[in-house]
């Protein structure tokens, strides 16, 4: 602990992690087809910019994504899992946020209760329309996981890149 | 807390009536003054039924077993019990017309060394909410009760928890017995087995244990009644409570107080929504 | 092994000037199952299309990675191009590169060409576990049920009809006209209501594809888009409509009198009845609830004067079943009742009515013969008070919205009551007039020069009797005072509320309604027409309030998607829906619970292969199924999978960054 420099980088959860140097966090960000992942089509045609770490994933509906690909996610590649869908009441599927919601509050305090920062994996509402938002929230992440350092969940053990 | 007298009349009178073709109930082990659960089939074999408060298991779980496939079955069930038997009930794992419940108003069972379970000091419902006979006096529904260890844990810092569980994680040889003896666990093929899940985590490794235990407690999360059943069976003792005990806080915090098995035809609180649950941690 | 074609788009400059393209392809090389990969300027081009057909042959290609724009944009062009190559087009994954990474990360080439590496890695990652997918067909039964017979369901019924499609027409009451019959002219034109509406019900009536079905009621609706089962419950009439000539006779001698809910309750009608003259069908009903042959077993005059022997006192309700492929509901509106507005001293002064009764009042051929009188003595009122928004956009007694016609028909009263009483005076009390339509705004203007009526902005506050005068007492904001207003009679404009019985409606036939009772559209917006339930379309106030236009409108519409349903003998559809494995399914039912289409039922397996012993497992109708993947997220045995989005294709994407 005492070796490490005050300007590098360490993981909050585990402190003996420290990042190699120019380390960029990988985000994966899960979209729902039609609410988010158009969002973030328009912010691409509007041309706004954000930061390059998101890696994204196409799904129907956020209500598709399982809590258990958000733990493989941290298992295995990302340091960090954005998932975003349709705001409560513009569902494409009627209602499949509201089952999704649930579900992202319970994965996100277990994880958060089994040690891992609560930033590690954030949800977000983000419109078709809403390409601005959409920028906003993909940089708000990036910057709270370069916070955080990187993440360290026994990755080396058994699964190599 | 002894019932054993009634049940055997009961467990008696059910096959002299041939109402049953086997009674789930408790034995001693025969060699102290623990308990196990026994099947009976036969008539002659209900003096060997034994109720007292160390009758810890939750015999639920035999339900799901080929024993008791499309039998007539007796069974005991304690409150904690009767809350799975629900939960079974409303997923169509079992016919309640099949069924012969003696349910129990509770007094709160012991461990091992005679000290009285901590589910059982937190225990909301002790009385069986599904029974066709009840043994015992009724007890006021208590208030729930936020677990002890739970409150403990989070208040130590992330990096403690990680550590904390860390060494849980680790401890886990995945030999599958918390799912064996879990009555909700009744999946025929367990998603932690299958190809897809078990594709990019190695077996028996802390990663491997981190997602299946994760992932077990999620699929428990909002249906778990904390009858410890999987924390007895453990054999590296881990303190499973501990995860399920915390999904259903935040669950109960956030959900409209949900509980899970308490009412008729209520299922796990992800099967379910509300227009209030919170929304602040979304963005 | 698979065998995986990457094809990078230069997107002209687009993707070129901020990704460095050939770096990607090389690096899509280096993947192991990636057997071809090149760029090209333009992959939507022809030229572009065909070098992916070339390389499908040549390299023996098992998926296709098309790294581009946005798969909302060109998915659909790439995968016919799979498939005039001979290849399923479901084997095709598009990555992001333009949207997602050129055009977001222009300042940082670098970083944005490991980011397109990265997606095309997913895609590639993803397509091999592609599975070949077939379009759906879905059988299709050519007839609709429309669900009331107002002016929203007739409009609807004529123009499917009249696209040669049988139509099963039900209605509730014994005729069909609904409330725009009982209107007596029309804003902004003042069209005679009857004089327009009734030929419609005529063609109705004999319309060779319309079958009327009055008096009765839907009981159950099972199936899907293209293939429902209706029940229709049809109410005894004890009269037998096949003999009946609709002569009259029966209700003529008839002893016992019923308030007549036509007039509204204004003047009475008998126990064997038709609703109004040019009701369709022209045949009486017998009132059971009041006829008292059927109640007490005394009278049978009806029998007895009839000549053709039409009256059948023993004659049971009937279930008619009919196979239906698309449903307009159009089950209309009702009138809020006013009595909670207590300090208007409604239900206490009789000459405090609602609009309906005096545009009964006023109507040729209504109870008063189209004269305005008070109800308490009979004269024709002189001073008439009409208050808008009774009931609507008041939060505390009735409903928070607009009723959207109440101000263009409260304009239209005055000009009645001008027409009618010469000599009368009409006060308008309103909080806004709100007159978006076409030609509505002059007809308000028009109608306050004409008319000169007084109006007043503010809220009555009280009513109160004088004499045999009503005061009313409100304030006008305009000037900033509390005026009082002698009044002959006053017309409360209450609000529209959808019919009591619409949730049950909605429920019965798995369709989301809002707080009020309303069914709910699709989209508030880009679908107002359709239900979330596929072959379930609103026309008229069963979905919010509208005047004659709109939902005339809307009705049309309805017609047009369900032609468009009927278009062909089959359904096509997207085959990007959820698949149970009943060797894994365990029948826990959460997923019936969680669909939101109620696409999953459940059905009886063998517990083995060959036992007797059965076991329940979920089945999905593939006809109902609109792939959201919700119930793939709650099934905890992973008996379900969504084809197209399945775990593998996702955890594959996930580990493959």
């Amino acid at each position: 602990m005492e070796a490490v420099a005050n300007n590098q980088l360490v993981s909050i959860e585990k402190p003996e992690i420290v990042a190699p140097p120019n380390w960029e966090p990988v985000i994966i960000g899960i979209l729902c087809n039609w609410c988010s992942y158009a969002g973030s089509d328009l912010t691409g045609t509007s041309r706004i910019q954000y930061p390059p770490n998101i890696r994204i994933i196409r799904v129907p509906c956020s209500s598709r994504v399982d809590p258990w690909f958000l733990i493989k996610s941290l298992q295995t590649t990302a340091d960090g899992v954005l998932v975003s869908g349709c705001h409560p009441g513009d569902c494409h599927y009627i209602s499949g946020n509201y089952y999704a919601r649930r579900r992202f509050l319970v994965t996100k305090k277990l994880l958060n209760f089994v040690g891992f920062h609560e930033d590690r994996i954030q949800f977000s509402w983000v419109s078709a329309a809403e390409g601005p938002k959409f920028a906003k929230v993909v940089a708000k992440v990036t910057e709270d996981i370069k916070k955080l350092g990187p993440l360290h969940l026994y990755k080396k053990e058994n699964f190599e890149k | 807390m002894d019932y054993t007298k009634q049940i055997q009349e009961i467990a008696s009178k059910l096959f002299a009536e041939g109402k049953i073709d086997v009674f789930v109930g408790y034995r001693l082990t025969g060699f102290d003054e623990n308990q196990v659960p026994v099947l009976i089939r036969d008539q002659k074999d209900v003096s060997q039924l034994v109720f007292n408060d160390r009758s810890v298991f939750n015999l639920v779980n035999y339900l799901k077993y080929e024993h008791t496939r499309n039998k007539r079955v007796g069974l005991v069930v304690k409150g904690c019990d009767s809350r799975s038997l629900n939960l079974l009930l409303t997923e169509s794992q079992v016919k309640r017309d099949k069924l012969y419940v003696v349910g129990i108003a509770c007094e709160g069972v012991v461990d091992e060394q005679g000290n009285k379970m901590q589910n059982c000091m937190e225990c909301v419902f002790p009385d069986a909410i599904v029974a066709d006979e009840m043994l015992g006096t009724p007890h006021e529904v208590r208030k729930y009760k936020v677990n002890a260890d739970i409150d403990e844990l989070a208040s130590k810092g992330l990096v403690d928890r990680r550590v904390y569980f860390e060494e849980v994680f680790e401890n886990c040889i995945r030999c599958n017995a918390c799912r064996h003896s879990c009555p909700l666990c009744y999946c025929a093929k367990c998603c932690i087995d299958q190809e897809t899940a078990t594709l990019y985590n190695g077996a028996n490794t802390t990663s491997g244990a981190f997602h299946a235990l994760m992932t077990w407690s999620l699929h428990l999360a909002g249906r778990c009644v904390d009858c410890r059943n999987c924390e007895k069976a453990c054999p590296s003792h881990l303190p499973l409570h501990l995860l399920h005990k915390w999904n259903e806080r935040v669950i109960y915090e956030n959900f409209q107080e949900h509980l899970a098995g308490v009412h008729e035809g209520d299922r796990g609180a992800f099967y379910k929504y509300s227009m209030q649950d919170p929304d602040d941690f979304i963005m | 092994m698979a065998r995986v074609g990457v094809f990078v788009c230069f997107c002209g400059a687009n993707i070129a000037d901020f990704v460095d393209v050939p770096k990607v392809v090389e690096e899509a090389k280096r993947i192991r199952e990636v057997k071809f990969a090149i760029d090209y300027k333009y992959m939507c081009s022809d030229p572009g299309q065909q070098q992916i057909r070339d390389a499908i042959t040549q390299y023996r290609l098992t998926s296709i990675v098309v790294a581009a724009c946005s798969p909302r944009m060109h998915e659909k062009t790439f995968r016919k191009a799979l498939s005039d190559a001979g290849m399923n087009p479901y084997l095709l994954e598009v990555a992001n590169i333009r949207e997602h990474s050129s055009w977001v990360h222009q300042k940082d080439k670098k970083a944005a060409t490991e980011k397109a590496s990265d997606l095309v890695r997913m895609a590639v990652a993803k397509s091999i576990a592609n599975e070949q997918l077939h379009e759906i067909s879905v059988p299709v039964t050519k007839r609709a049920l429309v669900i009331g017979g107002g002016i929203a369901g007739i409009q609807a019924a004529l123009d499917i009809a009249d696209a040669r499609i049988p139509v099963v027409l039900v209605e509730k009451s014994p005729s069909i006209g609904g409330k725009m019959a009982q209107l007596d002219e029309t804003f902004p034109t003042l069209d005679c209501s009857q004089c327009i509406l009734t030929p419609k019900m005529v063609d109705v009536a004999s319309h060779p594809y319309i079958e009327l079905i009055p008096y009765a009621e839907v009981l159950e609706l099972e199936g899907f888009v293209g293939n429902y089962k209706a029940k229709i419950r049809k109410k005894a009439s004890y009269v037998n409509f096949k003999t009946c000539t609709g002569c009259g006779t029966c209700w003529q001698k008839c002893p016992v009198k019923v308030p007549n809910e036509y007039n509204m309750g204004i003047d009475k009608r008998k126990a064997i009845y038709t609703p109004f003259p040019q009701a369709v069908p022209n045949k009486p009903v017998i009132d059971a609830a009041h006829c008292t042959m059927l109640t007490k077993g005394k009278c049978g005059i009806c029998a007895k004067v009839c000549e053709k022997g039409s009256i059948d006192y023993k004659m049971q309700d009937e279930i008619i079943e009919r196979e239906i492929g698309a449903v307009v509901v159009a089950t209309g509106y009702d009138l809020w009742d006013p009595k909670p507005y207590e300090e208007y001293g409604v239900g206490r002064f009789k000459d405090i009515i609602t609009s309906l009764e005096f545009e009964r009042m006023v109507s040729a051929n209504g109870p008063t013969n189209g004269v305005p009188v008070r109800p308490s003595d009979g004269k024709v009122p002189k001073n008439v008070v009409f208050i808008k928004c009774i009931g609507s956009r008041d939060e505390a007694k009735g409903i928070e919205y607009c009723s959207k016609i109440c101000c263009m028909y409260t304009t239209k009263h005055t000009i009645l009551l001008h027409h009618k009483v010469h000599d009368s005076h009409a006060y308008v009390f309103y909080m806004d007039i709100r007159a978006a339509g076409k030609g509505y705004e002059e007809f308000v203007k028009k109608a306050q020069v004409d008319t000169a009526a007084t109006y007043l902005r503010g809220r009555v506050s009280k009513i109160y009797k004088k004499g045999d005068k009503l005061i009313v007492r409100g304030e006008d904001a305009q000037i900033g005072q509390v005026v009082e207003v002698v009044a002959d009679l006053v017309v409360l404009a209450t609000a529209v509320i959808p019919p009591k019985d619409n949730p049950d409606l909605a429920r019965l036939l798995g369709v989301s309604y809002d707080k009020y009772g309303y069914m709910s559209e699709a989209h508030p917006k880009l679908r107002p027409v359709e239900t979330a339930k596929a072959g379930i379309f609103l026309a008229g106030c069963t979905q919010a309030p509208k005047d004659i236009p709109d939902t005339v409108a809307q009705a049309s519409a309805c017609a047009a998607k369900v032609c468009g349903i009927f278009s062909g003998d089959t359904m096509k559809k997207d085959p990007m829906i959820s698949t149970v494995n009943n060797e894994y399914c365990t029948g826990c039912q959460n997923c019936v619970k969680v669909c939101p289409y109620g696409a999953i039922v459940t059905e009886e397996v063998p517990m083995g292969h060959g036992s007797k012993e059965m076991r329940t497992v979920a089945k999905i109708n593939e006809g109902v199924c609109q792939g959201c993947g919700s119930c793939v997220a709650v099934c905890r045995s992973m008996a379900i999978s969504l084809a197209g989005f399945t775990d593998l294709q996702i955890i594959n994407e996930i580990v493959s960054i």
